[in-house]
């Protein structure tokens, strides 16, 4: 017998999941620019953990919010997620094509990636954010829910400026 | 009205000394409001300035912060690996042609990304010396740094690339050549048919409708400093057209000039970096074999859609 895990397990650890490796991107982003050497593998590791480790933070902030009187709450806050996930994914899933495209195609057509993949996808980050915040919001007027989604979403927003403000002013 | 880069107004630097000359930000400003770019006469006007000159020491920071954000932009580009791909046939025939000592030197460098990289990679092999030129000094002394810190085999000088006594085999650069008039383009590749130099490569952001927009998102998406997401969307708005770039390169007498897929012979988006190629005759074939399919990329002046630097277009030595 397939032990599929409930809805109430998935949802939160796709959203974890996705949450942290959003914080690992925005941590690179943080150190774009800011070191002018060719080979860089662990600075670029370490631009990775820190802003997963400032992601992280965001996610316990939001769990604090979002965990009181869990048991009450947590179908409400699983659909919640659930909905905040039906807009994520679809941003996720094109991040994950795009970044494929550009280290998997030839020379030219990879950069490409950049120009109408990865490039635009970075822009319209913060609109995706506000989106499933919304998307979170809509249909509860559970005030635990929205400060859940305001979190999160403050979390998620915050952690390129706050690595790159922590670890990433001035070239190294 | 002319498109004007913050870069090019906000620096100065005397060419024997390399010390700094004063630039007023009145006068920045008063040419960037000329233009009727008053987006980048906020930008200056937010930079610090004492006595009412620009503080040099902020300017330096700046250059070195943008330029090393345009590193990354570059890499994301993947522009070392477009010099590579043209100069390894080049090299491997300037070599058998018994050219030597072989030396590729880039003009206008910043930071040079592109030579410390193919200094990192040995790509191009070991006889070969690399050398970028560059007017600004932080900018030399910051690529100095950076290949010391790395141990490469490069350096790097604060002098005008095409008035070094040591010839070079090759010429390179990229990004230079829309900060050249289109008047004195002529005149920059005409310098560079000297009887010691085999060819060169200057990549430069392809002129076309969806430059602007590309140019915009990429630095809008990948850098943070208000002056080079200025200068790079005022950069692809000044670029030189395919014809002219030719028309120019062709001041090469002793050389065939090529573009490598230009927009019009490519797909455009792809096509967003392209650089114009001076080969002497001899070095054709052995370029075109290097390429392989890709040399169906090469476009000259008079091609018309079929192979170019096939049969016809005078392969011989």
């Amino acid at each position: 017998m397939t032990w599929i895990p409930a809805q109430e397990v998935t949802v939160p650890v796709a959203l974890a999941g996705l949450t942290v490796a959003d914080g690992a991107f925005a941590g690179l982003r943080a150190a774009t620019g800011r070191n002018g050497r060719i080979r860089r593998r662990a600075y670029i590791v370490t631009a990775a953990g820190r802003g997963a480790a400032v992601a992280l933070a965001g996610l316990a902030a939001t769990a604090v919010v979002s965990l009181g009187d869990l048991g009450r709450r947590h179908q409400a806050l699983t659909e919640a997620g659930a909905r905040t996930l039906a807009v994520v994914a679809p941003y996720a899933a094109l991040a994950v094509l795009s970044l494929g495209a550009y280290l998997l195609l030839p020379m030219r057509e990879g950069a490409l990636m950049v120009v109408v993949g990865l490039g635009p996808l970075i822009l319209v980050r913060p609109i995706v954010v506000a989106g499933a915040v919304v998307a979170a919001c809509l249909g509860t007027r559970d005030p635990v829910i929205w400060a859940a989604a305001g979190t999160a979403a403050a979390g998620v927003l915050t952690v390129e400026p706050l690595v790159r403000r922590r670890w990433y002013r001035e070239p190294l | 009205m002319p498109v004007l880069e913050i870069s090019d107004l906000i620096g100065a630097w005397d060419p024997d000394t390399g010390a700094h000359l004063p630039v007023g930000k009145d006068e920045v400003v008063a040419r960037l409001r000329a233009a009727g770019d008053h987006h980048a006469v906020r930008i200056v006007e937010r930079m610090p300035a004492s006595g009412g000159f620009l503080e040099p020491e902020a300017v330096d920071r700046l250059f070195v912060r943008v330029h090393t954000e345009l590193q990354w932009l570059g890499e994301e580009l993947r522009m070392a690996e477009r010099f590579a791909e043209l100069l390894r046939p080049l090299v491997t025939a300037a070599r058998r042609a018994g050219r030597g000592p072989l030396r590729i030197v880039d003009v206008g460098c910043g930071i040079d990304p592109v030579t410390r990289a193919l200094a990192a990679s040995g790509t191009l092999g070991r006889d070969v010396e690399l050398i970028g030129a560059e007017l600004n000094p932080v900018l030399v002394a910051e690529a100095t740094r950076l290949a010391e810190e790395e141990r490469l085999t490069c350096r790097f000088v604060r002098r005008n690339a095409l008035t070094l006594a040591e010839p070079a085999t090759f010429y390179i650069s990229s990004g230079l050549l829309h900060h050249l008039p289109a008047a004195s383009l002529a005149g920059f590749f005409g310098a560079q048919d000297r009887s010691d130099t085999a060819g060169f490569v200057h990549y430069d952001i392809a002129a076309s409708r969806l430059a602007p927009l590309g140019a915009w998102v990429l630095h809008r998406a990948r850098m943070r400093e208000p002056l080079g997401r200025h200068d790079g969307v005022a950069s692809a708005r000044r670029a030189h057209g395919d014809a002219v770039l030719l028309d120019a390169a062709s001041s090469a007498e002793g050389m065939r000039v090529f573009l490598f897929t230009p927009p019009r012979h490519a797909n455009p988006c792809c096509a967003a970096m392209r650089p114009v190629i001076g080969v002497r005759p001899g070095l054709i074939e052995a370029l075109r074999r290097g390429l392989g399919r890709r040399a169906r990329g090469l476009v000259g002046p008079s091609d018309t859609g079929q192979e170019p630097g096939g049969a016809g277009e005078g392969t011989g030595g």
